[in-house]
């Protein structure tokens, strides 16, 4: 990257020239305004605030701005290279290129500039095309590298499942680490809640309706979000209607899920001669005969056949490819189209969509259909009335289990089933006798079993906006978020796990109901040399869920609710929860002369999960900014054209402690003599808050070689005060644990945004993007002055925490374990260093020494864009760096068949140690315990497994073509675009699992997959 | 500008939200499925369901549901495991570590705080509640904490009647928290010291006074509840551990007299094994549904016997872990015998007895799956209608007669405890004695032994006079445990130990 920008050439006739775009109907920036110099096919687009930088190789010129549904403006640049533009929009009718007169009433409303506030905080806003068409099933997912500081991870490859957003690091050990999303003013609920898949509540926004996103760092920004601040807010806007005429937009995609990668294998002769080899050094009796009777091909007259013989029936074992059986290619394809316009008065955006995709273990897919609304109503000048509606249906096939090493789990057993077991019977039946200890046809129990998840959303707000004096506006919403899941998960009497209780049903419902309300009044104006501003606001949030489970035996056919049709009911079960909160805020912001900027204020926020002595905290920020570029002398620099220096310091509190923590509780206890039981279950907790967030961050935004390259740097300390902690409580006083906020964690770092242009020559150009973030993360302090938590020796001062994989787990901690030192080159056994860096066959738990955690360091994105002609080339890669996993699936696979009779890797096979003087990590196959063998630990112990997490990867690669306007305006079209997409075809790793890129234990998991899909966007 | 104008929508505005400030500003919250700690404990059926739990507590594995007599007789030398399952091995190996579980301390501690959450409660008042009603409850709350407590001193610590070097190595009693303890900070701050073993004898001799003559006048619920007799007799027993033999003489006689469990004889002792409840009992652990019971695995049945009816011994019940060990078929003339044909037939065997009319309750097992047909004990054989479920007799009457023998022994009324002595041995179909000093305490203990096998009182019985545990008739010639040997206690759990600054583990763990 470096190299890059030192070779990009610089003009040192050109000038730069720069703005931002606005819309004079209500001063809101206009995003995609083209600007073209005059008589030329030179230009450039606004970006989503409005903004535009252009290069222009001459000594004066006009500049032509305009944007559907405006009147195009000319302004002359003579010596100025700052110019802010305000469009006029056309009357309802009116057309294009018919210049009218500005009505004076308009005038009136604009006496005043219009009035802007610069960037004083550490926050990411992007386009929402940057992520347009991206095949993924919720926005989360096509954040990853795309903005430094936020770690990204998908949970697995279920369409449309968890995904790992991470802020700023891991911010909390008990408490969750989920971002605040809020889509158009509505407080998202996205955690799952689904006991047999995946889902994300998030999915229920189609990821194309996505007007911009903006991410919210230091808690200095997320102060204002209160108690919800902690881990970072992501902000999400909607597209809305603008006014003109109506415009219908289709956009549709077709391709298909491939998997990532299959797993090189041993086939059934490999598998044979890799046990066969490893009973004898063990040094066992007729090793052949153990080998076949592992594979349940022992013959019954085996004692009468030679070594050679059986041997020979061992190596003429077929194979059969049961990866490629249960693994492989599916479908992906979206249709939407979306109506917007408007009229002076009235402006609407109506859309509806559709979406399918796959996994590469069949029959998991998500399906899901959306219609969403959003209509703005003005009544008279004063009044404006808003509405936003979505509603979303969403049906998911679900795994046989998310997880787990469950011999019927497809995504477990399909790398470690003996490849030399037939699929299917001769006469096309399913195979029932499979040796070795994967003994499940999982085809068979593929085919058989079912389970389906299906989720109704509906979101949305009404708002009010009423402009009550001059300077003075009011803003009220209410809004809902409304979700409700039922599921079901069937095991067939005819699979192995259904055949001991003769079919069994398991059925869930989930009701997850948000109502809330927020209003806000704000007065700005503008003085001689500064614009003073004042907001106000208050919140009010409440959230209700009902969840009930149940199972029946007894069951041939599944249906949803059908407990009834089952022969017993096994459990029963139900939960309901809940809580509310509100807040209110002031804050003061003061911009002076354009250079230096204040902005101070606070939330009060209060929140029923809390103790009773600590029902509201305050959160303050204050924000400083000082545009250097704007200071005499700087302000002409052709070379610098922007150069801002930030500061904030912010508080703000982590809620995510569950409902009800605070309050003794009494819960189900023992029956007796046929009366009811009731115990305590918790301990008053009326000291139980929030965990605190302050943030002191340091940024710097510049712009400069004549504006191609412009970016930020962002260098921040965020410290985890009162933290929660799980202290316990001892047993002679009815205890278990407790949580009390004490101790402190800390995540510093530093993140870097860059963006260049590299060329720009006719109709060439090159635009390139950095995104860079390191973090570190550590616990600076515990309770008692303990170095080490007692009961998790994990979590230790000076050590990071790790990254919890899905909400309401604890962090994990850093990994303390015993460091495998590799293969004694001697004896072919497994070696660790103890604590006195000696070798040792048996490390104890003193010999465990901390290794880092499973949260990457490093992370970030590289993104490429070319354009020639109408053509657009987009490659974006991510990557992460620093991270140590344990894979389970990786880890069974590991073992080599030595401790289970499991299929193996081939690499690791031909890895292992074989006769003296062998330099190797994987020891030699043993086939017995007991003797010498019994006396080491076992060849995965400590961190033997622990893999690198690293990996570069090109996660889009996309071409398109865009059709000249000239050429559609004939055919009646006003814009038309093609494009083919791959989606995270090539990765850079020496991962040996299936993908770095999973979160959890890694076992069973269904891996993520790559696509390519191609598409058409038209629009009339 | 319009000022009016301006003026009117701003007060509709500022109506507008207060209202809707007012509509949400409150937090308040409750939940739905668990309820509020104060809620339950200020209303009747709150407190009855939160004493059903602490009696409930008790039908746990660690404590009366296996543990404090199949394990206790385990450690002693009464049984002999034989390993069918596995389980109770290494407990009747005596090895070290291998007694009663940190679950037993955990669950048992669990039940005193909620007891002194009900007894502060009591005290404060109930809402809806009869003065009779606060009266039944804290009496029965009350013997519930004194008999928590005296089974985890009399497990934990030594017997103040056998003290190993009093002063120099004992440990003390067991911490003894005696209030309510509602806030999180204050159970985390609360690091208690062992008490003494007499502040610990004195507290639970006073809770069982108080429950005495509480209960005295209040409707009896039946033996599965505490009663004024369940409190006598416990008393009588509590004070024969605590050498306070005046005490224990004249509690067994008042519990006796409380008509609550009656002293059987003969056949009719032999068929209170067979009834639901004993009608020895004055206090028992009610097992009355099938999801109550410990299981083939765990229960008390599935502990002793293979068997799971007596009528077909063909049918293969629980592990039979536990077997009477040589002294205790000694005492009652046990052989297997075959009584018929063909021999592969369980129901073609039974055991040969003496004249004692113990010795009815003992049989021959089931020889499937491992089992190897053994004598077993047929005390607990899911009487209750459900297989495993059995009602486990805490206190019988029997204990009161041998209480009183013992007591007045030692405060030198020979005739009066050989008197009571035999008037027991009758009961069980032996012939009376004529003894002399210790010759008595001798045959009482021996009654005892053979009265309370397969019920958990061996190990204390041993414990109290500072005898050795000699297993090496059946166990091998290294099977003894000297009262001087640390393993008589049972290790605190090492949780408590390290998050407790005050507290002192027990010698050698």
């Amino acid at each position: 990257m470096l190299l890059l920008l030192a070779t990009v050439p610089t003009f040192g006739q050109t000038r730069v020239v720069r703005g931002q775009v606005f819309s004079k109907k209500d001063n809101q920036p206009i995003s995609g305004a083209s600007i073209i110099l005059k008589g030329t096919a030179i230009g450039t687009a606004t970006d989503f605030e409005g903004r535009y930088i252009l290069q222009v190789t001459q000594e004066s010129f006009t500049l032509v701005y305009s944007y559907f549904g405006y009147q195009p403006e000319e302004v002359y640049f003579g010596d100025d290279n700052l110019v802010d533009v305000y469009l006029v929009p056309l009357e309802e009718g009116e057309e294009l290129l018919v210049v009218q007169p500005v009505e004076a009433k308009e005038e009136e409303d604009i006496e005043e500039e219009p009035i802007t506030l610069q960037k004083d905080a550490a926050r990411f806003k992007s386009p929402g095309d940057l992520i347009e068409n991206i095949p993924f099933q919720s926005f989360d997912r096509a954040m990853q590298g795309r903005v430094a500081g936020l770690a990204v991870k998908a949970a697995s490859g279920i369409p449309g499942g968890l995904v790992n957003a991470r802020v700023r690091g891991v911010g909390s050990i008990f408490a969750g680490n989920e971002p605040l999303y809020i889509v158009d003013g509505v407080l998202i609920n996205n955690i799952s809640f689904s006991q047999f898949t995946q889902t994300n509540p998030l999915a229920f926004l189609n990821p194309n309706e996505i007007e911009s996103i903006e991410v919210l760092k230091d808690a200095a920004s997320t102060a204002i979000y209160g108690n919800q601040g902690a881990n970072g807010v992501i902000l999400v806007t909607t597209k809305k209607g603008k006014q003109g005429r109506a415009r219908v937009e289709l956009n549709a995609y077709a391709g298909e899920t491939m998997p990532i990668k299959y797993l090189d294998l041993l086939d059934g002769p490999g598998w044979y001669a890799m046990r066969r080899d490893a009973f004898k050094n063990s040094e066992a009796s007729i090793p052949e005969a153990r080998a076949l009777s592992n594979m349940g091909v022992l013959p019954d007259n085996w004692n009468q056949l030679s070594p050679a013989e059986l041997d020979a029936i061992g190596l003429n074992l077929p194979t059969y490819d049961w990866q490629r059986q249960m693994m492989g290619n599916s479908m992906l394809h979206n249709y939407e189209m979306n109506v917007s316009g408007g009229t002076k008065s009235t402006t609407y955006y109506l859309s509806g969509s559709y979406h399918f995709s796959g996994s590469s273990f069949d029959p998991v897919d998500f399906e899901r259909g959306t219609i969403r609304a959003s209509i703005k109503q003005n009544i008279g000048k004063r009044i404006s009335l808003e509405a936003n509606a979505n509603l979303a249906s969403i049906a998911q096939n679900v795994p046989f289990s998310l997880d787990g090493s469950f011999l019927g789990n497809p995504a477990y057993a399909s790398s470690l089933i003996l490849r030399h077991n037939p699929i299917f019977n001769e006469d096309g039946s399913f195979n029932e006798q499979i040796g070795g200890l994967a003994g499940q046809n999982i085809a068979q129990v593929n085919a058989f079993n079912s389970g389906e998840n299906n989720s109704r959303f509906g979101v949305g707000n009404v708002g009010l906006n009423y402009n009550i004096a001059k300077n003075l506006n009011y803003r009220g919403t209410a809004g809902v978020d409304y979700r409700d899941m039922e599921e079901f998960r069937f095991r067939d009497p005819r699979t192995p796990d259904g055949a001991e209780v003769n079919g069994r049903n398991a059925v869930a419902s989930h009701l997850v109901e948000r109502y809330m309300t927020h209003h806000t009044v704000d007065w700005t104006k503008r003085f001689d040399n500064s614009v003073l501003s004042i907001y106000a606001g208050y919140e009010f949030l409440m959230e209700e869920r009902e969840s009930k489970f149940s199972e029946v035996t007894g069951i041939s056919t599944p249906t949803l609710n059908n407990l009834l049709s089952g022969a017993t009911l096994v459990s029963m079960d139900s939960i309901w929860t809940g809580y509310r909160r509100q807040g209110a805020y002031l804050g003061v912001n003061y911009q002076l002369a354009e250079k230096y900027l204040f902005h101070v204020g606070s939330r009060v926020d209060g929140s029923s999960r809390f103790g009773r002595n600590f029902t509201y905290g305050i959160f303050p920020f204050v924000k400083l900014g000082w545009n250097i570029s704007n200071e005499e002398g700087l302000k002409d620099s052709e070379f610098l054209s922007l150069l801002r220096l930030r500061a904030s310091w912010g508080m703000s509190g982590n809620d995510q402690i569950g409902d009800f923590r605070a309050i003794g509780l009494f819960g189900p206890g023992n029956t007796y003599s046929g009366g009811q039981g009731l115990r305590p279950i918790s301990f008053d907790n009326p000291n139980l808050r929030w965990e605190t967030n302050e943030t002191i961050n340091l940024g710097l935004d510049f712009g400069f070689a004549e504006g191609k390259v412009t970016g930020s740097v962002d260098v921040y300390d965020r410290r985890t005060k009162d933290l929660l902690l799980n202290l316990p409580i001892l047993w002679i006083n009815r205890g278990e644990n407790f949580l009390r906020n004490i101790g402190e964690l800390r995540n510093r770092g530093i993140e870097l945004e860059i963006s260049t242009t590299n060329l720009q020559r006719g109709d060439f150009s090159w635009h390139s993007s950095l995104v860079f973030s390191y973090v570190k993360n550590e616990v600076t302090s515990l309770y008692n002055n303990l170095q080490v938590m007692p009961d998790n020796p994990r979590l230790a001062i000076g050590q990071p925490i790790g990254n919890p994989a899905f909400p309401g787990q604890q962090a994990p901690g850093a990994w303390y374990l015993a460091e495998y030192a590799g293969v004694n080159p001697a004896t072919g056994r497994p070696m660790w260093w103890d604590a006195n860096r000696n070798y040792t066959y048996l490390p104890g738990n003193g010999d465990r020494v901390y290794l880092g955690s499973n949260f990457p360091p490093y992370s970030g994105g590289f993104n490429n864009t070319f354009f020639i002609k109408g053509f657009e080339l987009t490659t974006f890669f991510t990557y992460e760096f620093g991270a140590l996993v344990s894979d389970g699936q990786y880890n069974f696979l590991r073992e080599n068949g030595t401790r289970f009779t499991f299929n193996a890797l081939r690499d690791v096979n031909d890895r292992s140690w074989t006769a003296p003087g062998d330099m190797t990590d994987i020891p030699r196959n043993f086939a017995l315990s007991g003797g010498e063998a019994a006396r080491s630990q076992i060849r995965n112990f400590g961190s033997a497994s622990l893999l690198k997490g690293d990996f570069i990867r090109l996660a889009q690669v996309k071409l398109a073509y865009s059709f000249s306007t000239e050429l559609l305006r004939n055919i009646g079209l006003q814009q038309a675009r093609i494009y083919a997409q791959g989606i995270n075809l090539w990765t850079l790793t020496d991962y040996p699992g299936y993908d770095p890129e999973f979160m959890g234990t890694g076992t069973g998991q269904i891996p993520i997959h790559k696509s390519y899909n191609i598409g058409i966007q038209l629009s009339f | 500008m319009d000022k009016i104008n301006l003026f009117k929508s701003t007060v509709l505005f500022l109506i507008f939200v207060s209202a809707v400030f007012l509509n949400s500003c409150s937090l308040d919250v409750e939940p739905r499925f668990n309820s509020n700690l104060e809620d339950v404990l200020n209303s009747p059926a709150g407190i009855e369901s939160a004493l059903n739990s602490i009696y409930g507590n008790l039908r746990s594995l660690e404590h009366y549901g296996r543990d404090m007599f199949a394990k206790s007789d385990a450690l002693a030398d009464g049984v002999r495991a034989i390993g069918n399952s596995g389980r109770l091995v290494a407990e009747n190996n005596n090895q070290v570590n291998a007694h009663f579980s940190p679950a037993f301390w955990q669950k048992s501690y669990a039940a005193i705080g909620e007891l002194n959450l009900i007894l502060d409660q009591l005290e404060a008042g109930v809402e809806g509640a009869t003065d009779a009603h606060l009266r039944q409850w804290e009496g029965e709350a009350r013997f519930l904490r004194a008999l928590y407590y005296f089974d985890l001193v009399k497990v934990y610590a030594y017997i103040p009647t056998a003290i190993y070097q009093p002063g120099v190595v004992d440990q003390g009693g067991i911490p003894m928290p005696l209030l309510a303890v509602r806030i999180a900070d204050v159970a985390f701050l609360n690091e208690f010291p062992r008490a003494s073993i007499q502040q610990v004898y004195i507290q639970i001799t006073n809770d069982l006074i108080r429950s005495a003559n509480i209960l005295r006048n209040s409707g009896r619920r039946g033996v599965q509840y505490a009663s004024d007799g369940a409190a006598l007799a416990l008393l009588s027993r509590v004070a024969l551990y605590a050498g306070n033999w005046q005490l224990a003489a004249d509690s067994a006689n008042a519990a006796l007299l409380s008509g609550v469990g009656q002293l059987l004889s003969g056949q009719e002792y032999v068929d209170g094994w067979a009834t639901p409840v004993h009608p020895e009992s004055f206090f028992e652990v009610r097992v009355q549904t099938p999801e109550e019971s410990l299981g083939v695995n765990l229960s008390l049945q599935g502990t002793y016997n293979t068997l799971l009816d007596l009528e077909n011994k063909n049918i293969r019940g629980g592990w039979g872990d536990l077997i009477p060990s040589l002294k205790v078929t000694g005492f009652f003339g046990l052989t297997p015998q075959q009584t018929g044909n063909p021999a592969s037939d369980n129901n073609n065997w039974d055991v040969t007895r003496n004249e004692d009319i113990r010795s009815k309750l003992f049989t021959t097992g089931n020889d499937q799956k491992f089992a190897r047909r053994q004598i077993e004990s047929i005390k607990f054989m899911g009487k209750n209608g459900f297989a495993y479920g059995d009602n486990i007799p805490v206190i019988r009457a029997s204990e009161m007669v041998l209480n009183r023998a013992e007591a007045l022994f030692q405060l030198g009324r020979d005739a009066e405890a050989l008197e009571s002595l035999n008037q027991f041995k009758v009961s069980r179909g032996l012939d009376r004695v004529e003894l002399f000093r210790q010759e008595i305490l001798d045959e009482i203990l021996e009654e005892r032994f053979k009265e309370f096998a397969f019920e958990g009182q061996r190990f204390f019985d041993l414990k109290r006079y500072g005898l050795a545990i000699d297993k090496r008739s059946y166990l091998g010639p290294n099977a003894i445990v000297p009262f001087e040997d640390f393993r008589i206690l049972a290790p605190i759990p090492t949780r408590e130990v390290e998050n407790n600054r005050n507290l002192n583990q027990n010698r050698g763990y």
